[in-house]
């Protein structure tokens, strides 16, 4: 017989119970974290400092191990705790665009959960806020567009009347990039547009001797879209051990740079 | 004159994608500037060697010490600097003309274009590499080693 009948489950029982819940607050926190690691991801952050910085999550969250994997797609977490056993999630990653006051901010709220062991609801409240800081509106994301193309021009050795035609069509493009963003079509499909309507404008101005060179004024244009960028940190995430992520986003920018070549192939073949 | 177009357009293009990336103002200009570091150390570089690989490899090496330290002295990711800084070195021109030949199906200067390209990127991510290395064997050897759970590398972040 047992000394409390009232209890409906033995020692053992409560403590696999006690396992359980363990185990979901566990998978709560993780979600909260994988939130945090997408959200860096996705602004534009490095797989080993997003790798980094959920296994730091990880432990301040009260883990004993945390095996980390990310790629620029995906990210696979497994923590560990005798209280709770091992919890794992995945999380697929979709769609980056540079932001990097978001990332620093990113990085600094996770420097400070890791420092100060936040709460999840503060954590929730936090992110939050990240989400909705402001980004630059229309017009300067337009000045941007004709700053980078006539800068460019000028800089790879065209006329100063080269700049002004590769600024003017560098915000036609942004105008086009938006129209094609709000559609949410392919990246390839919006690179082929982009540059065939630059190739195609480009050629005309010339044309009409509001340019001197057409190669000058797309190559202000080219810079925009070319993925030189991407091209660069792929080889810095392959020699720095990354290699699975470096090679998508190899292949990625090299399709890329063919896309764009090839839209402004088009253009010539069609003046 | 024209290394004078140059630095200017680096320093303007380099604020141009800084803006771009959403940096914000009291950094716009601390990363741009690093544009026109890294370009001018290209420019500098001239004196000393005519391998554009060479070229590229200091002024990546020289920029990369730049963010790490800015990194540190207003503290947020090296990154920020890194890739609004890189933007004049980044071979994006040689990229694209790669892929302009191989539309014109001219396999010669294909091969030779992608080569270049690629030796190129070689270049500046190796540069990365090194400073980035070594700022890190600093910040290990300073702060204090988190006890470590068995069967797990720690690396330390940038």
């Amino acid at each position: 017989m047992e000394d409390h009948p009232y209890h409906f489950f033995s020692p053992d029982e409560l403590n696999q119970l006690e396992r359980i819940e363990e185990a979901g607050r566990a998978n709560e926190y993780l979600y909260r974290i994988l939130d945090i690691g997408q959200y860096m991801l996705q602004c534009g952050g490095e797989v080993s400092r997003v790798e980094d910085s959920i296994r730091r999550l990880c432990m301040a969250f009260g883990a004993e191990r945390a095996d980390v994997f990310t790629i620029t797609s995906s990210i696979v977490v497994t923590v560990y705790a005798r209280r709770f056993g091992a919890v794992t999630q995945t999380r697929r990653i979709t769609g980056s665009a540079y932001d990097l006051h978001r990332l620093e901010q990113l990085n600094q709220l996770s420097r400070r959960i890791c420092a100060e062991h936040w709460s999840l609801e503060q954590t929730e409240e936090a992110l939050a806020a990240i989400r909705s800081t402001p980004q630059y509106g229309f017009g300067v994301q337009l000045f941007t567009y004709a700053l980078v193309s006539s800068s460019f021009a000028l800089f790879f050795g065209g006329s100063l009347l080269d700049a002004a035609a590769s600024g003017v069509i560098g915000v036609v493009l942004k105008f086009l990039d938006r129209a094609i963003r709000e559609t949410d079509a392919n990246a390839f499909l919006s690179s082929l547009l982009c540059s065939c309507l630059g190739g195609l404008l480009a050629g005309l101005a010339v044309k009409f001797h509001l340019g001197d060179d057409v190669g000058m004024i797309s190559i202000g244009n080219i810079m925009l879209l070319i993925p030189g960028i991407a091209l660069t940190n792929s080889l810095r995430d392959m020699f720095s051990g990354n290699t699975i992520s470096g090679l998508m986003r190899f292949i990625e920018s090299i399709l890329l740079a063919l896309t764009i070549a090839f839209g402004f192939a088009l253009a010539a073949g069609l003046l | 004159m024209d290394m004078l177009i140059q630095l200017i357009t680096a320093f303007t293009g380099s604020l141009g994608f800084a803006l771009l990336f959403h940096v914000r103002k009291e950094k716009l200009l601390l990363a741009s500037l690093g544009g026109l570091l890294a370009w001018g150390v290209y420019l500098l570089m001239g004196l000393v060697s005519d391998q554009d690989v060479v070229r590229y490899f200091a002024a990546s090496v020289a920029l990369t010490v730049y963010a790490e330290c800015l990194a540190r002295a207003v503290k947020c990711p090296a990154t920020l600097f890194l890739v609004t800084a890189s933007i004049p070195l980044i071979p994006g021109g040689s990229l694209y003309r790669t892929m302009e030949y191989f539309m014109q199906n001219d396999l010669g200067a294909f091969s030779a274009q992608a080569l270049n390209t690629v030796l190129l990127a070689v270049a500046i991510a190796v540069g990365m590499l090194f400073p980035t290395a070594i700022f890190q064997l600093v910040r290990r050897a300073r702060v204090k080693k988190p006890p470590e759970t068995p069967g797990q590398e720690r690396s330390s972040p940038t």
